[in-house]
């Protein structure tokens, strides 16, 4: 279709979001181009763009804080110290009656790969896949409340309501499959996380941004199957009606992204009919692969085909894929130990396949698997075997990307309570993403409420790329 | 225009623009510097973070400077130390400001800094636009004064002058009824509505239409929905994912479509749902009147919140951060929704980007903290009155009185039909528990007969009261059962033959029960067990078999259990399907069937029920009958009757008699049951917990364990000024309320006060925002400093003003901007103005809008005839289908009526609904994303609810007009309020043919054709979308 009048920057920048949303790559770019204040660092973007190795990311999302000494970060003072009275001054306790002695972990901890990086003996798998990933073990966070810190490590800040950085990246590099939402969510059966769809939600950025969840089982998305009794050439015919009579709106109001957008969405949503439900069916892969996710075990099955839907969707051209986990399992208030066996029996080998089976298919380099959750958890016991919520040390790894191989950046204190080396905060750990995917984060802005805004806000957070991290 | 300007400095622009006209073109504080600032320089150097002890984000701070003196001295450029920073890119020092950017500045200050106050006259922090008092705008002149009809054009008209724009003139009279009967009741107009505005060309036709709509129920329906999206209204309690139901939250819902509809004197309003208790001051129990009740119906608004405390079962302080979360809910809702704050960030700390300081909040939590009284926690099911009118009690007493009586009835009348009727035998053993003596031990034992120890560890003793034990009272055996003991029996002394010899010959036991609890708020048994062929407990006796356990369950099956207690017993299935439920006899008759086989029957009143069991004489050697002991069963049993009964009974046409009885009475009893369920009046409220008066705190660093300094109630000082001021004023004795909602009701409705204003301002922003796409105010939940400035502050001002002077009459400023030529313009481009001013912020047209959720699904049920317009009543309820999908059952009642009264669960949001943006309430909602997604189209061309209804069309179609060809124009009619033109017309009828042809193999072709006519129509953009 041809515009009246293209060279009004506003108009064209408006038609081409909505031309594209979903569809194309650019649009934050082409944002940028049109701000000729800007157009300089405009092209430094798209240069960089071109340098940035990754092209998706897939984020195994762990709700509930998983406890970073007892898994990732091994603290010998803690077992020195276990039973007796916490030596290390004064604690932030979230639930500050229940505070107990310092509870050393039981698991045992062993140098793994040719990087000797130590991890506990309740991830065999992920042992296996050490000298691929860079581990952070000097995260921190701003808040021990879940939903606050949730909120933090996908959108920024602490308030509901703001685009996550699914939002952000696809805004920034569209997708490149017209036929599959460009950012895709794998909800877990049992039920939604905590914070539900705001661990999602394109917040102030335009829907089309928001991710989109697949659920598990027949229907990932309502609304596949055509109703019985329509043959496939009356639907052609009646999409094409619809077509006819959507253009004719649209030329009483050729201005209007979003009219354009409504005709793009019924060519996607007919071919998703076809395209969705294919790429969903994982009984075309072949048995080692299965094997590897762990689909033939009960304890891994669900979660593992979730891990290699991942997979699938990166392949074919989805930017941004999300995996939560129902309600905030990491969340081991009591009965710490325990429910790590249970929950490291659970995502262990899938999240671990997960990178290997990148690394097999040469699709490691260009996507970034991240493991984390939205902090950590105390030195100190809650009640006699839990522990409780700590926003100032968290563990996490990342593969894949462009990022390290074999790595272990930064440390905590003694008793793993506060991260004191090489801190990383959660704005930093947004902006190296972006960075990875070749976008600079002050530069991804969008107007909003009178002001650029962006995803990392690094004027007032002081978000910088941690350099450290990336080859 | 500069082709390629960033959007700040644009909106900037154009705000400069747009101010020529209404002073000299110097740059204007509000509008353009203070957002500057705001934008660039505010985060380092403002309320939150004062470095170099510089605040740049209020008047009286920029004039103040910092401690090396001014920054800004006016006409002065090189005496302004923050110019000097700012041309030199010093600062700020991330991204310099731009060239535009600053020679705004500059020319600012050349001109005097106008719009700063004079020097040294302010020290209030929290000067900001909309925090002032309303003072009556002028209305300006304008150039173009053609096609100005009031006020609103007047002030959009000076608006447009400014920035080169020009109005469009008003839309066609189809497209005008069609977007006014949308955007005021959210339904499309009826063809009859539309033929009769369309026939009517005289002057006042349009303002009649308005009238016409306005008065209509469904206004409050389609305004009631905003409001309570506002005030973040659910069906539920939220917060956790059981996320209960709220069943009485409607009563709320429907006060608010009934006082919008009644255009209520919206301070009035807000008055009643913070504080109706208190203005009725009413108490628990007292005798009510309709206005009482419909205050209490009000204060659910303070309950809008998630409340998630009735679910906590985690540790205490989980359980205390969940009430106060309840607490913390209300405060956001209420800030939001009436004064367009958000004042969240002050709960831990002095709000960053507004003049909230953390005092400020809890001053507010103290207000509704009697409401939500952490120690004195109501959960949110048990938190209701009964306030029934007198009239209303009166008759719910007396049919609760009938239902009683009838049930007695009935069951009288069936005790001494089955005392005729019933099969009699040889009594073999009878005890009435009537005898002078009173005691069980004459017939009764805790040893089975000719069992060498008693049954049981802990044996039951008889005529004693602590348990376990049996005893006589008022002419009743009550089985007293302690909880701890193990199994144990009370027998029969006798033994009796439980096998009898011939065919068709059989032996029964009956007994009445009469209770399932010794006291009426005693636990009640969960089973009612007794024993046939009672021999032996210890399983030591020669004889195998026997104690055969019959065991009772209130609601259905009775479980069979042969040679109880003890490992060797084992079930042998259920028998009977009645469950056992005090007023009734029971028992079991077993009978010689022959080859050695013996039928077990559950008698019912003496009458076998379906579902025996077969057992083998083995099973049943001669011994007593008696009752169960066991965990914590006591129940009260009378008239134990054991009777040989010679010859097969033929009860057949008996039991069809017994049958129909049954079911009389348990409808009775059912209606008896629904009666006390349901005592009139009952009101889901807002009243204070308790009576005493709550000590709170301030909460350092927002933790729920630190208590800080004790808090008094009070305002937010940011509002705070001499014209309205705050005070509880002490309630007379024997008030359990606290009086400080009232007081704060009324502080923020006082005419002349700032709060007064921004409430004010807030609401026709909404309202604007509803009728023209985007407010005039952008964010409409944020009117604060980090909000968005007004494209038209003095259109705004004016309309609050409005709003107040014409007693809070929202209808008056519904009517006014629905008459106003601005209102009426068409949606249609301009090429002109679009280039000046693209996002149409200058309302040089009506920007076309699509349809919110809601009003998409009642169009749909609209124009399908389907629709049910039924105002009122408890919501209509949705399920979730096995595929995730959430709809309203379409074979419920009631799931054709409006969107607003299907179930608003927090987390089963309809799918149809949510796929159009319909919000899953989590926190309050006053705007809403307009999304066009592929979901969309999926859901259009293949749910389950678009082909029903598109069905539906076609059905009615089909039944109004014959001829098809006529019957394509009022397609088009009803769709979309027109009629095709030529071109149209003749593509139609070729789609029509052409589907026809391609479902040439089944017999509905042409019926198939029209569906999808009508389906596409449906799905179509002009039909989504306002025009």
């Amino acid at each position: 279709m041809t515009f009246p009048f293209e060279n009004t920057s506003q108009f064209y920048r408006r038609a081409f979001l909505s031309q594209y949303a979903g569809s194309l790559g650019g649009l934050a770019l082409a944002h940028l181009l049109q701000s000729s204040d800007r157009v300089t660092q405009g092209k430094e973007i798209e240069k960089r763009s071109n340098v940035g190795r990754a092209k998706s990311i897939i984020c195994l999302f762990q709700h509930g804080g998983p406890s970073q000494m007892d898994l990732f970060d091994p603290k010998p003072e803690l077992t020195k110290w276990h039973g007796k009275p916490y030596p290390g001054g004064s604690l932030e306790v979230h639930f500050d009656k229940q505070m107990g002695n310092v509870l050393g972990s039981p698991f045992g901890f062993r140098q793994h790969g040719q990087c000797g990086m130590e991890l506990c003996e309740l991830l065999p798998h992920t042992a296996k896949i050490v000298d691929d990933i860079t581990m952070v073990r000097s995260m921190n966070t701003e808040s021990v409340d879940h939903e606050s810190a949730l909120r933090l490590i996908h959108t920024g800040r602490f308030l509901a309501g703001m685009p996550v950085m699914g939002s952000w990246v696809v805004y920034a590099l569209g997708t490149v499959n017209a036929n599959l939402p460009a950012y895709v969510v794998l909800g877990d059966p049992g039920g939604l996380p905590v914070d539900g769809q705001r661990n999602w939600s394109s917040g102030w950025l335009p829907a089309v941004y928001q991710g989109t969840m697949f659920r598990s089982g027949k229907s990932p998305v309502l609304h596949l199957e055509t109703p019985a009794g329509v043959v496939e050439p009356a639907r052609r015919n009646q999409l094409q009606f619809i077509e006819d009579l959507n253009r004719r709106f649209l030329n009483q109001h050729p201005e209007s992204s979003e009219l354009a957008a409504r005709i793009a969405n019924f060519e996607t949503a007919a071919r998703m009919q076809t395209t969705v439900p294919e790429i969903l069916d994982v009984s075309t892969e072949t048995e080692s692969t299965r094997e590897l996710y762990g689909l033939n075990r009960p304890e891994t099955k669900e979660y593992g085909t979730r891990c290699l839907l991942a997979r699938r969707l990166v392949e074919r051209g989805v930017r941004f894929v999300q995996i939560f986990l129902n309600g905030q399992p990491w969340d081991t208030h009591s009965k710490n130990a325990e429910s790590l066996k249970g929950l490291c029996a659970r995502t262990d080998q899938p999240s671990a396949a997960l990178v290997q089976d990148l690394k097999q298919r040469g699709l490691l380099d260009s996507t970034i698997v991240l493991w984390t959750g939205e902090f950590g958890r105390l030195p100190v016991s809650q009640g006699t075997d839990g522990r409780d919520h700590n926003r100032h040390a968290f563990s996490l790894w990342i593969a894949g990307g462009g990022f390290r191989q074999g790595y272990t950046h930064g440390a905590t204190d003694d008793f793993g309570y506060k991260s004191v080396e090489d801190v990383v905060t959660v704005h930093d750990l947004l902006a190296t993403l972006l960075d990875a995917l070749g976008i600079d984060h002050r530069q991804l802005t969008y107007p909003h409420d009178g002001r650029e805004t962006s995803l990392t806000d690094s004027e007032v957070t002081k978000a910088r790329v941690i350099r450290q991290l990336l080859h | 225009m500069h082709a390629s300007m960033r959007p700040l400095a644009r909106v900037a622009l154009a705000a400069m623009v747009s101010s020529c006209a209404l002073a000299d073109d110097a740059p204007q504080f509000d509008r353009q510097i203070a957002p500057l600032l705001k934008a660039h320089c505010v985060k380092c150097h403002g309320p939150a973070k004062q470095e170099g002890k510089l605040n740049l984000s209020t008047p009286a701070d920029l004039i103040r400077g910092n401690e090396q003196g001014a920054v800004l001295v006016p006409h002065d450029l090189e005496a302004s130390r923050l110019w000097k920073q700012v041309q030199t890119d010093e600062m700020p020092p991330d991204a310099p400001l731009t060239e535009d950017q600053k020679s705004l500045l500059q020319r600012w200050i050349q001109l005097g800094a106008p719009g700063l106050p004079k020097f040294g006259a302010t020290k209030m922090s929290g000067d900001h636009w909309s925090f002032r008092q309303l003072k009556s705008s002028t209305v300006p002149t304008v150039v173009q004064a053609d096609g100005l009809i009031n006020e609103v054009d007047t002030f959009a008209q000076t608006a447009r002058e400014a920035a080169k724009v020009n109005a469009n003139p008003e839309a066609e009279k189809w497209a005008l009824i069609r977007r006014v009967s949308l955007d005021v009741t959210g339904l499309p107009p009826s063809l009859d509505e539309l033929e009769c505005f369309l026939a009517d060309s005289s002057s006042g036709s349009h303002s009649r239409m308005v009238e016409y709509y306005l008065a209509s129920p469904q206004f409050g329906v389609r305004w009631g929905k905003h409001w309570l999206d506002a005030v973040g209204y659910a069906d539920s309690n939220g917060y956790f994912n059981a996320d209960s139901n709220r069943p009485l939250a409607f009563r709320y819902r429907d006060y608010v479509v009934r006082s919008i509809n009644q255009d209520k004197p919206f301070d009035r309003f807000i008055v009643e749902q913070i504080a109706g208790d208190e203005l009725a001051r009413y108490a628990p129990d007292q005798s009510v009147t309709a206005e009482t009740i419909e205050l209490l119906e009000a204060t659910h608004f303070l309950r809008n919140g998630q409340d998630g405390s009735g679910e906590s079962d985690g540790n205490p302080d989980e359980v205390r951060a969940d009430r106060y979360y309840a607490l913390e809910s209300v405060m956001q809702n209420t800030t939001s929704a009436l004064l367009g704050l958000t004042i969240q960030c002050a709960k831990c700390h002095d709000h960053k980007f507004e003049p909230i300081s953390q005092l400020d909040y809890y001053r507010l939590q103290a207000i509704f903290y009697p409401t939500f009284h952490i120690e004195r926690w109501v959960n949110p099911k048990d938190r209701f009155v009964f306030a029934p009118l007198p009239d209303e009690q009166q008759r719910w007493e007396q049919q609760s009185q009938d239902a009683k009586e009838r049930a007695a009835k009935l069951r009288r009348e069936l005790a001494d039909w089955v005392k005729d009727h019933r099969v009699r035998g040889d009594v073999l053993f009878e005890d009435g528990f009537d005898s002078v003596s009173e005691r069980v031990e004459d017939q009764w034992s805790d040893t089975a007969p000719g069992d060498d120890s008693p049954g049981g560890s802990v044996a039951v003793k008889l005529d004693v009261e602590s348990p376990p034990a049996a005893m006589i009272k008022d002419g009743k055996l009550r089985i007293i059962e302690g909880g701890t003991q193990g199994d144990s029996w009370l027998s029969t002394k006798a033994k009796f033959d439980w096998t009898p010899d011939t065919v068709g010959e059989a032996i029964q036991v009956t007994f009445d029960l009469i209770d399932k609890q010794l006291q009426t708020d005693g636990p009640a048994a969960f089973r009612i067990g007794y024993f046939i062929a009672l021999h032996d407990f210890n399983d030591n006796s020669a004889t195998a078999g026997g104690n055969v356990l019959i065991d009772g369950n209130p609601t259905e099956g009775t479980a069979l259990h042969l040679d109880y207690p003890g490992s060797d017993g084992r079930s042998i299935g259920t028998l009977g399907t009645t469950g056992y439920t005090p007023g009734q006899n029971y028992g079991v008759r077993v009978t010689n069937i022959d080859k050695g086989k013996f039928r077990i029957e559950q008698l019912v009143n003496s009458f076998p029920d379906e579902k025996p069991v077969d057992v083998r004489a083995g099973d049943l050697p001669d011994g007593g009958f008696g009752f169960e002991y066991c965990c914590g069963r006591s129940f009260i049993v009378d008239n134990v009757l054991i009777e040989r009964i010679s010859a097969s009974p033929k009860e057949d046409r008996l039991l069809t008699e017994l049958k129909k009885r049954h079911e009389e009475l348990a409808k009775a009893v059912q209606r008896r049951k629904e009666l006390a369920d349901n005592r009139p009046g009952k009101i889901a409220w807002g009243g204070d917990m308790a009576s005493d008066l709550p000590e709170v705190h301030l909460l350092t660093r927002g933790n729920y364990s630190s208590r800080g300094e004790i808090v008094q109630p009070g305002t937010l000082s940011a509002l705070g000024d001499g014209a309205s001021p705050f005070a509880v004023t002490t309630t007379h004795t024997g008030d359990r309320s606290s009086g400080r909602r009232l007081a704060w009701a009324e502080w923020v409705t006082r005419s002349e006060s700032k709060a007064a204003a921004l409430m004010a301002r807030v609401q026709v922003n909404r309202l604007w925002q509803q009728y023209f796409g985007k407010g005039i105010v952008t964010t409409p939940d944020n009117l604060g400093m980090s909000g968005a400035p007004p494209s038209h502050p003095e259109l705004l001002d004016w309309l609050a003003s409005k709003l107040i002077q014409d007693d809070w009459s929202m209808k008056s400023i519904h009517r006014i901007v629905l008459n106003s030529a601005t209102y009426r313009q068409s949606s249609h481009l301009q090429t002109e103005s679009f280039k000046a001013d693209p996002d149409n912020r200058m309302v040089w047209r009506n920007s076309s809008r699509r349809l919110d959720a809601e009003a998409i699904r009642d169009q749909m049920l609209a124009i399908s005839g389907e629709i049910d317009l039924t105002i009122g009543g408890p919501y209509i309820p949705t399920s979730r289908l096995e595929s995730g999908e959430i709809v309203a059952p379409e074979d419920i009642t009631g799931s054709s009526r409006r969107s607003l009264y299907l179930n608003q669960k927090r987390t089963q949001v309809v799918s149809f609904l949510s796929v159009f943006d319909a919000p899953s309430i989590v926190f309050n909602s006053v705007r809403r994303n307009t999304s066009t997604m592929s979901l969309q189209s999926l859901s259009l061309l293949n749910s389950d609810f678009a082909v029903r209804r598109s069905r539906a069309i076609a059905t009615r179609l089909q039944r109004l007009e014959s001829d098809e060809l006529n019957r394509l124009t009022l397609a088009f009619q009803i769709f979309y309020c027109r009629e095709p033109n030529q071109n149209e017309a003749t593509e139609l009828i070729r789609f029509l043919e052409h589907q026809s042809k391609l479902y040439s193999e089944q017999s509905d072709a042409r019926d198939r054709a029209w569906q999808d006519l009508c389906q596409s129509l449906m799905a179509s953009s002009e039909f989504m979308y306002v025009e």
